[in-house]
């Protein structure tokens, strides 16, 4: 089993909270500096002491993500993380520019000799605000531009594209990945158009804002339906994304997080509720709208980890639980997210994790 | 040319006018609609079947669809040795409608016969439109040309394609004994007579296509010296059927505009 450290690269500062786009008032250029260098440390941290990939996402406009684009900041990661995998979990597809976006994966596979991961997102649905990207076209432009990018990866020849949304005439795109064919290509499961889809296109599958037990269904729904396609998933084809909190003992890890509790930020999406109702309506959430909607609430700290959203506890603990989601779902690659506990307290947990619970973490 | 009118109501090919003329011996069937620049359309493996893409095009080109000799309800053809032979027997029933110069359009098996056509009268063709082309075999394929493949094989989305009255098994196999009759020179000579080719080529497959994997395209981008190479998403090899719109467009905008087409000229303006 295997592990990456995610960072959101959040703004560690008094912000706004409540609706979605979050105004800039108040805003500091500091803490907003200083906020990415606290991440970068956590990633380079995570480099020395073990973990396999490094991850970065795609939010905008709120302080919850200083990375509206994972492309820069992965840029930055490839002079940083010498030995880790550099992951993109995601790139937002549908409201990007395809070819930008394999031309950017291109490049940062070959900045890294091949350590690229290509995460491809529908986006939450906010997102489709961000650029004025219609919600009701998510999947279709989603499909289309990953068709795109994995010919402009591949066909050796000038070629174009018409599309049903995408139209281009000529394209060469220089560099070319490293990997070959291509990077591993992730897309997010939880709903099962996605599992239909990975099962079909061969796809690595992903899970995230989700709990094991929906996760667990989820991935079984992707086996059945890459099994009748011909192929078998391995423990790499899943990763569950998941918070952490590791410390000494049980009980330091349970008061760390009630401490650091008051800094957590309500989901993108349901922090606008007339918004996320809109993209409803266009049909955002496919044929499982209601459990797609319900996944996305926030929970107390309990049930978080009873539903396997947050591991905390000794690295003992946390390792029990790892191999809860490693029989659960047959998840091979977990996306740690590690609890906001203050600076040196996640450090440790970095360091905890990457000594006492990843050397285990290979037997599972 | 965006296809800016709506698309012509009735069944596909309804405006066609039914025509004859002589070359070589054969009398030779063709369908006739709209006016303008001439383009010559020849048909696949299956035989003549106007789409609504042949419709759009219509709109403004003067389309002239041929039935091969040898194809759909004409005799046997058992005089065309080669696909040069063919190729030179429908130059002469374009020249014997008064033609001198015109844009070219194949699909499959036609494309094979259109490419060898251009390269045999260069100076009367003024752009090659070559649709899922046949003219290249893969390694994998047996001698010969491809048999015509099931109908279900043909497009992406079957599912979507309204009934249609089975085709009359005799003359399925008289066209297929046909395809599979007429030689050829070896891949190797076809691509060095490709080389000689100097007319601008519009090369379109579907990226779904199920009887010529759609990767074939980038070898007539390679070996024509003037050729565009356009991937059609969600087409399969019958890519007029799939997405007539998004196939009419691309063929119309290519035909007006040549290697130019490459550079986007509709507007992206919202508002004034």
């Amino acid at each position: 089993m295997k592990a990456a450290l995610f960072s959101l690269v959040p703004y560690v500062g008094p912000a706004g909270q409540g609706m979605w786009p979050v105004p800039v008032a108040d805003y500091s250029t500091e803490t907003a500096e200083r906020s990415m260098q606290l991440s970068l440390e956590q990633f380079e941290l995570a480099d020395q002491v073990g973990f396999d990939w490094v991850t970065v996402a795609e939010h905008h406009y709120a302080p919850m993500s200083l990375t509206p684009n994972p492309m820069v900041m992965a840029g930055a990661l490839t002079q940083r993380v010498k030995r880790a995998k550099i992951s993109l979990l995601g790139a937002d597809i549908p409201i990007l520019n395809p070819l930008r976006v394999a031309e950017e994966f291109a490049m940062l596979d070959t900045l890294t000799g091949g350590r690229v991961v290509a995460g491809m997102l529908r986006g939450t649905t906010n997102e489709y605000v961000t650029y004025g990207v219609n919600p009701s076209e998510s999947r279709e432009r989603f499909e289309e531009a990953m068709d795109l990018i994995v010919r402009a990866w591949t066909e050796p020849q000038p070629f174009g594209w018409q599309g049903r949304y995408y139209e281009y005439r000529a394209i060469s795109i220089w560099p070319r990945p490293v990997q070959q064919p291509h990077p591993p290509i992730y897309i997010s499961g939880s709903s099962p158009e996605s599992g239909e889809l990975a099962a079909r296109k061969h796809l690595r599958l992903g899970f995230a804002f989700t709990t094991v037990p929906l996760a667990s269904t989820a991935s079984r729904y992707f086996r059945d339906r890459a099994n009748a396609e011909g192929w078998d998933p391995e423990p790499d084809d899943i990763l569950y994304r998941v918070a952490i909190h590791v410390a000494e003992t049980d009980e330091q890890a349970m008061e760390d997080l009630a401490a650091g509790a008051g800094t957590r930020r309500a989901a993108f999406a349901t922090s606008n509720r007339a918004l996320d109702d809109a993209a409803a309506n266009a049909g955002y959430y496919g044929r499982d709208a209601e459990n797609q909607r319900a996944r996305l609430r926030v929970l107390d700290l309990d049930t978080r980890i009873e539903q396997g959203q947050l591991l905390a506890g000794s690295p003992d603990r946390v390792l029990g639980q790892l191999k809860w989601i490693r029989d659960e779902m047959r998840a091979g690659i977990v996306d740690l997210i590690f609890a906001p506990v203050g600076r040196e307290k996640a450090l440790h947990a970095i360091e905890l994790f990457g000594t006492r619970v990843l050397p285990r973490m290979r037997e599972l | 040319m965006k296809a800016e009118a709506a698309v012509p109501s009735g069944s596909p090919g309804e405006g066609f006018e039914e025509r004859q003329v002589e070359a070589d011996g054969f009398r030779i069937r063709y369908q006739e609609c709209g006016s303008g620049e001439p383009l010559i359309c020849l048909h696949g493996a299956g035989g003549l079947r106007t789409s609504r893409a042949h419709d759009l095009l219509a709109q403004h080109y003067r389309v002239i669809a041929f039935e091969a000799p040898g194809f759909g309800q004409s005799p046997v053809n058992n005089r065309s040795a080669t696909i040069q032979d063919l190729a030179s027997t429908m130059a002469s029933a374009i020249a014997n409608l008064g033609i001198e110069r015109y844009n070219l359009m194949g699909t499959s098996f036609g494309g094979r016969l259109a490419l060898w056509l251009a390269i045999q009268h260069q100076e009367r063709v003024k752009s090659l439109v070559l649709i899922s082309p046949a003219a290249i075999r893969a390694e994998s394929q047996d001698a010969g040309a491809p048999a015509p493949a099931q109908a279900d094989l043909l497009v992406a989305h079957p599912e979507r394609q309204p009934p249609r009255p089975p085709a009359d098994p005799a003359i399925l196999a008289k066209q297929s004994a046909l395809v599979q009759r007429l030689g050829g020179p070896s891949r190797a000579a076809v691509e060095d007579a490709m080389t000689t080719l100097d007319v601008p080529v519009l090369v379109l497959f579907g990226t779904s296509d199920r009887v010529i994997p759609p990767e074939m395209g980038r070898v007539y981008r390679e070996k024509l010296s003037r050729c565009n190479f356009i991937l059609v998403y969600d087409a399969g090899h019958a890519m007029d059927i799939d997405r007539p719109e998004a196939v009419a467009s691309v063929v119309g905008d290519f035909l007006e505009r040549g290697e130019g087409f490459i550079v986007k000229r509709e507007s992206s303006l919202i508002h004034p």
